[in-house]
């Protein structure tokens, strides 16, 4: 086995590894919110889309780590944005527990009192009535941007990956290759916590939504929070 | 025998507190849960040491003050008796998974070994770090300091 496949077996054990403890920490309360707002959908494939999002940026990412070989400049240029990403998490968030709250009529406020067409209105909508399957993907290259420590340690790799490979093109596959083998990791344990939260007997219980929608706000506020002080 | 309502009564008792659990208290204990007493080595002031098997390991970090997500030179020396193999560091933060992060040093002579590395900052705000020095043949000892994000 070679140093790049080894490299790849033990990028994708960890990201197994950190799945199960780190990411249903971190990245579960997200999971956790869209499944519950896909109420009567399926779950599966829209968080298979979300998945495939989040692995395409980190794929990136790890394309562009490896062809340049440094870690700390790529993030000092991407911080905006990855506290962007973590302000974008909090605010979706709280949108979809307020909207499955249903105690403050915000699509009647925005869909009747604000002008329809306004761009508060729309973003309402859109943002608390994200059940199209193909929105999930967007959804994913978005929030492939959360700042995350197991996600910056494997970028590291990345990057280092990238030095010891011989032209740029295979740096760069090899650094998307790293980055995809991780997320690749992550993904059954965020898929159970997904598949555990939009089992159906859940989403008939009516009592369960609303304390889940005051939940979900609290961990908006929470995400917003930490994006605000990142 | 249970009645099928009591049934979901308990299944939604549990999944409330199973959401709970990992949305809430999961998050803010992992974020409470206070490793600042594991601080071993003020790395902000100077030099650490430590003793391996009557081996003097002495750590030094640069730029200083430690700043995470910048490269770091990492600097180790070892007094004594000298191995054939080089030492390393692995990055770590105590009590959370981070992923393998490892530095690896080159001799300078003398048994001094430098080498690059990088302090990622953890979204959670935990600051305390530790940087676990193997010294091939002889063992590991672990320098837990505090970074600044």
């Amino acid at each position: 086995m070679s140093s790049i496949e080894t490299l790849y077996l033990t990028f994708l054990t960890t990201g197994f590894i950190v799945g199960f403890g780190h990411c249903i920490g971190m990245c579960g309360p997200i999971v956790v919110s869209f499944s519950l707002n896909l109420k009567t959908k399926g779950v599966m494939a829209p968080n298979l889309l979300y998945h495939v999002g989040r692995i395409s940026t980190y794929a990136v990412l790890g394309g562009i780590m490896g062809a340049t070989g440094s870690f700390t400049r790529i993030t000092t240029g991407i911080g905006d944005l990855q506290k962007g990403a973590m302000i974008f998490a909090g605010l979706i968030i709280i949108v979809m527990g307020l909207g499955m709250s249903g105690w403050i009529p915000l699509g009647r406020i925005f869909g009747d009192y604000c002008r329809p067409e306004g761009i508060i209105a729309r973003s309402f909508r859109k943002l608390s009535g994200i059940q199209s399957t193909a929105a999930f993907l967007p959804l994913g290259l978005v929030l492939g941007l959360l700042p995350c420590g197991p996600v910056y340690t494997a970028l590291i790799a990345a990057a280092g990956l990238g030095m010891e490979t011989q032209n740029t093109f295979n740096a760069v596959l090899a650094g998307m290759g790293l980055m995809a083998v991780f997320g690749i990791g992550t993904v059954p344990a965020l898929l159970m916590v997904a598949r555990l939260s939009g089992m159906g007997w859940l989403k008939s219980r009516d009592i369960i939504y609303k304390v889940s929608s005051i939940l979900m706000i609290g961990v908006g506020i929470y995400f917003l929070i930490k994006g605000l002080r990142y | 025998m249970r009645s099928p309502s009591r049934n979901a009564c308990l299944l939604s008792g549990l999944w409330i507190g199973a959401f709970f659990f990992f949305t809430i208290i999961l998050p803010i204990t992992a974020q409470a849960t206070d490793h600042s007493k594991m601080i071993n080595c003020d790395i902000h002031h100077g030099t650490c040491t430590q003793k391996l098997q009557g081996t003097d390991i002495i750590l030094d970090i640069s730029p200083k003050p430690v700043k995470a997500m910048t490269d770091l030179k990492f600097t180790i020396t070892l007094t004594g008796k000298q191995g054939v193999s080089e030492p390393f560091i692995d990055l770590g933060m105590p009590g959370m998974k981070m992923g393998p992060n490892r530095v690896l040093l080159k001799s300078n002579g003398k048994g001094v070994y430098s080498g690059t590395g990088t302090i990622v900052r953890c979204p959670s705000g935990k600051r305390i770090w530790k940087a676990m020095v193997t010294v091939p043949d002889k063992g590991s000892v672990e320098f837990i300091f505090d970074v600044i994000y």
